[in-house]
Formats: C-alpha cells, structure tokens, sequence
C-alpha cells in the first residue's frame, strides 16, 4: 500500500518527463546530465522530496543515456562517459549502421543500469548499516579516503589533492556554526564582506555555477560551435538490427556493468573512467581485439553498460555514507537539502519511503529511457542538431533561478554563481581537477566537525590511527590508493576523473 | 610521546584549528606544485597566449559582460515593483536574445526571428511557472 502511495500519477509523469529532459541534454554535445540536474534544481521546490527526486533521477538515468546519441551518429562524446562509445559507434554509424548502433547501445545501457540498481539496493543499506557504527574518528577518515581517492584518480595527483582542499578551505569560509557545535566564530572572510560570506557560499550556486555556467563560458570561447544539419547525421536506415546480436555478449554486458557500479561507488570518479575500463577489460577480453575501434558492437556494449552502471553506484556512498559518488550525485544533495533532510548512514532506515521512491523512480527511468529511446530513436536523432544560440541563453537563466530560489530570494547567490562560474572556467586552464574540489567543497564542513570534536573527545591526535581496526583499515586504503596513483603515474598509465 | 600527541582544544578559538590547518597543507601543496613544475610554470606565458589567441573573445567576453549587466539591473529594476519577479522577466528578455543573438553564427533576420520569438517566450514561460505556479520569489 505504501509503495502504491508513492506512485502516483504525477511521480511517474516527473520521472518519464525528467528521463525524456535528460535524454534531450545528454544528446546534445557540450550538455551533460549533471548540467540537466543542476539546471532543474528549482523545480523539485514546490514538488515535494520523492516527487522532486523522482525529476532528478529521471534526468540522471536520461543524461547519462543521451550521451549515446551524438557519439555514435557524430563520433562526439554528448558526456565525458560516452567516448569510448565513438570508438566503435561512430564507424558503425560510417558504415550505415548508426541506428543498429544506437539500439545496442540503448539495449546496454539498460541492462547496465538494471544491475547497477540491483547493487544500490541489496548493497546501499548494508553499507549503511555498517557505518551506523562509525565515529567521528572514522567518518573523517572516509572523507578523507574519498578525497585521496579522488585525486588518485585525477589526471594529475597533485592538482587533485591541490584542488581538494582548495573546496575543502573555501567551503570553511564563514561562521562555525552553533547548531554544528561550533562556537559561532566567523574565519577566513575577507574584510567588509562579513554581511554576505556570514554563512559562507551556499552549495547549488557553486554547483550551478561550476557545472553549469561554467560549460556554457567554455562553449562561447570556443565561439559556440554551430549545430549539426540532419545532413550529418547518418542513422542508416536499413541497418537491420537483431537481438542476436547480444550472443555471446552476456559476459561483456555483466562484467562492463559491475565495473561501471564498482567505479561510481568511488566517491567523484566520472563516468569517463567507468567507460575506459570496461572498454580496455572488454577489449582484453574478446576473442578478436583487433575488430575494436573498427566498429565492433561489444565496444558499445562495454562503454554504453559500464556508464549507465554508474548511475546506480555512485547513489551508495551518497545514500549510504552521504559523499556523492560523482557529480551529478553531488547536486542531488541539494535537492535533500532543500527539504531539510541530512543523507548519510541513517538516512535508509529513517526515510524508508524516501529510499524506496528513489529505487522505484530509478525502475521507472530505466525503462522509461529504453521504451523513449528504443522506439523513438529517429526523433531524439535529430536531438543533436538543436540550435546552442538558442539553447544557451536559456540555460543561463534558468541557473540564475536557480541561483536566487535556492535560500528564498539572495542576489548574493547569484554572484556566487558568477564567481564559481567563471573558477570553473578558469579552473580548468589551471589544471584545477573540478570533481575534486566539488567534492571537498560539499565535505569541508562535515570534515572539520568530525576532526576538532576528535580531538576535543579523545584530546590525543593518534586517535585518528588506534581508534579502531576500520580505522587502521581506512589508513591502509588511503595510502594505498596514493601509492598506486604515484605506481601508475610512473607508468605513463594515470586514470581519469571528470566532472 | 603521549605527550606530544595530547591536544587540548580552546573552545574560543576552535573555529581556527581546522581552517589553519586545511591553509598549511594548501600552502605545502603550493610550494610542492612550484617546485616540481617550477619550469611550467615559468614558461607558462606561451599557454596563456595561446589561449587568448585562439579565444573567441568577442563571444566569451560578451557573454560575461552581458551576464554582469543582467545581475546588476535586476534588483533595481524589480524594486520598482516589488515581490512581482519583473525585474526578473523585464531583464531575462533582452538578456536572452542579446545573449542569443551573440551565439548566433549568420544574423540574417530568418535566423535573428527564432531568437527573438524565444526570448520573449521563455522568460515568461519560466517567470509564470515559478511565481504563479510555484510561488517562489523572483527579484
């Protein structure tokens, strides 16, 4: 009955409605699933917790689905996930095979998504169970493993711890809060700027600003590239496509999904890294590595599952110890934090209903991409060919709403989202890694309640090593993801982290 | 040894301990970062003119300006009426088709007339949406 309760005809319509929206994003180059999430924010305002999630998830599962779209009928990447999908769809799509393409592709992403929330579900509460137990002493050390795991993945390790705690030391920027068990003490506001930085800046102007007008300054100094014609895009008509062509593909399909889940479970690694993986394991794997590249449909197979196997990894860490497993998961915060609900270790057993809504609006989205998708897949063809010149302007305003809506009406939070927009630009020609600094933007705060009540409890900073075995535990991971990031580094063989 | 390790936090000044310490790893970073790129860094000058070289600057810094202007008149605008969100709607329309209109490639009045059409539409679409349907404030 409770379940019936939560699905009711507007929760549908929102999680259909945000997959379509999403898939519309994703298929078009330079837009991406957490652009989608960070510019419809706003929306879930008035729509309640499960209605609002149900958009945002509907817009993640689409976002990340869309990508496919523009990879294989233009060989470009419409999100950093899906280019290991040109490899191989794009050839097909040369080859006038760009719609038997695009179904494998949809066919994976389905199946890798389907797993994916397999795993949150039997997975995300265990794990939480598990860090009921957590103290402080550990819950710093998970932060602080997520960060290390984080810019052990970046393309460059010192930038990604750099970048780390630059989110970590900005988002300290104002009061310690009282209702956190600080002292009220303002810190690191620049003189005369007191009235405004009291609170610090607020997350989603931060997250808007970074991921979302921060693409569109990257798109107007590249000079807004111009659209494609349905001239470019080759769908190949009479590519005749057979569900035969999965045989012997099961492997591929499970072993891509698994690493697209395992890879969102780690806290900021993007969908690109998942992507790569399963592509080079899939490739490793094959009888015939030589066809990949060439238009091989297990390239698809392995890329389109691994990615859409993130979606449902990267909700455990949030759901479960409350660190967003990627980007787009870190906006997600927002959306709980509107309603004034705190995710981490308690929050499945305190929220049942909310859990569940989420598993189901992830069912629903899931399908509702593949029915979308697979049967329309000619009309979100010529998604790819909307105009950016009119696209664009529209974005930036709906930041701005999202911006000022977000605590009830602060033109300082659309300055926020300038100021984060144009770092984010900047950022990036700085060698910035983004995810990490988001990423130690979100937990700064956490971070140091966690670190100063250790030590005012304990009163000894070896605390942080013998407080327990998990304790010990986390320490062997933490060194040990640095240690293998400097081995790989050595070997000209660093991963990849994106936003 | 224990000595060493044992801390005693000053409730009054607790909002220090953790920004001091985040600012001395930054800083042992920094200094790790110019020491081990220090040439990079130096012949960095060749980057950065290659990104302002290849820059569509007319685009970009358009599009700051422009989104500068848009911030700065909303508030006093809207201030003329209050609690309505017009400032919000009389500013997006022209900073929606300015903006648009600097995106576009070709300006023939067949490509300016969507732009156009769409400016006035999606502002008052979105200013609708959220002040009557949501009830949300706008400036």
């Amino acid at each position: 009955m409770e379940i019936l309760d939560i699905i009711t005809p507007l929760f549908l319509a929102l999680a259909v409605g945000g997959t379509f929206v999403g898939i519309v994003f994703g298929a078009i180059p330079g837009m991406t699933a957490t652009m989608a999430i960070a510019v419809c924010l706003p929306l879930t305002y008035s729509l309640g917790l499960e209605n609002g999630l149900a958009l945002l998830l509907g817009l993640y599962v689409g976002g990340i689905s869309g990508g496919l779209v523009p990879a294989i009928l233009l060989g470009i990447p419409g999100t950093p996930s899906s280019i290991t999908t040109t490899f191989d769809g794009y050839p097909m799509s040369q080859k006038g095979e760009g719609e038997k393409a695009l179904r494998i592709g949809i066919i994976a992403s389905l199946v890798g998504g389907l797993i994916s929330l397999g795993i949150l579900y039997f997975f995300a509460p265990v794990l939480a169970d598990f860090a009921i137990r957590f103290s402080y002493v550990e819950k710093f050390l998970i932060i602080l493993f997520a960060l290390t795991v984080m810019a052990a993945l970046s393309s460059d390790l010192l930038m990604g711890i750099f970048s780390g705690f630059l989110g970590i030391f900005i988002s300290l920027i104002g009061v310690y809060d009282i209702t956190d068990g600080g002292n009220g003490e303002l810190r690191l506001i620049p003189p005369g700027l007191e009235y405004w930085l009291d609170g610090g800046f607020s997350l989603l102007p931060v997250l808007i600003g970074v991921f979302g007008l921060a693409a569109i300054l990257e798109q107007a100094e590249v000079g807004v590239p111009k659209g494609q014609s349905m001239a470019d895009v080759k769908i190949g008509r009479d590519s005749s496509f057979s569900f035969s062509i999965f045989r012997g593909q099961v492997g591929n399909l499970v072993r891509s999904s698994g690493i697209g889940t395992f890879v969102g479970i780690l806290p900021g690694v993007g969908g690109s890294a998942a992507s790569i993986l399963s592509y080079s394991a899939a490739k490793t794997f094959s009888k015939t590595p030589e066809r990949f590249g060439k238009g091989e449909p297990a390239g698809i197979v392995a890329s389109e599952s691994a990615n859409n196997g993130l979606t449902g990894g990267a909700l455990v860490p949030l759901l479960s110890l409350g660190i967003p497993g990627d980007a787009a998961t870190a906006i997600l915060i927002g959306a709980f934090t509107l309603q004034g609900i705190q995710v981490g270790p308690l929050f499945i057993g305190n929220n049942p209903q909310t859990w569940e809504a989420m598993v189901i609006a992830m069912i629903v989205a899931n399908l509702a991409m593949f029915t979308m998708m697979y049967f329309a897949i000619r009309m979100f063809a010529r998604v790819v060919t909307v105009p950016k010149h009119i696209l664009f302007p529209i974005i930036l305003m709906m930041c701005v709403i999202g911006a000022y809506t977000i605590n009830y009406g602060i033109m300082f939070d659309v300055w926020t989202l300038l100021i984060f927009g144009l770092f984010g630009w900047l950022g990036v020609k700085l060698r910035l890694e983004i995810a990490p600094f988001v990423i130690g933007f979100i937990l700064g705060p956490s971070a140091e309640i966690y670190f100063v009540k250790s030590l005012e409890a304990f009163g000894d900073a070896t605390i942080f090593f013998t407080k327990s075995w998990i304790a010990v535990v986390l320490w062997v991971l933490i060194l040990g993801s640095l240690t293998a990031s400097v081995y790989l580094a050595k070997r000209g063989k660093g991963g990849e982290a994106t936003p | 040894m224990g000595e060493l390790t044992r801390i005693t936090i000053d409730f009054q000044t607790s909002h220090l301990i953790f920004p001091t310490l985040v600012g001395g790893v930054l800083a042992l970073l920094g200094l790790a970062i110019l020491l081990t790129r220090w040439r990079g860094i130096v012949g960095a000058g060749g980057h950065w003119a290659g990104i302002w070289s290849q820059m569509d600057k007319p685009r970009l810094l358009g599009t700051v300006v422009l989104t500068v202007i848009y911030f700065s008149l909303m508030v006093p605008v809207g201030d003329v009426w209050p609690n309505r969100g017009f400032g919000f709607l009389i500013c997006s329309i022209p900073y929606v088709f300015l903006t648009g209109l600097l995106f576009l490639h070709d300006r023939g009045w067949r490509d300016i007339l969507p732009v156009a059409v769409m400016a006035l539409i999606a502002p008052s679409l979105v200013w609708w949406t959220f002040t009557e349907l949501f009830f949300l404030t706008l400036p």
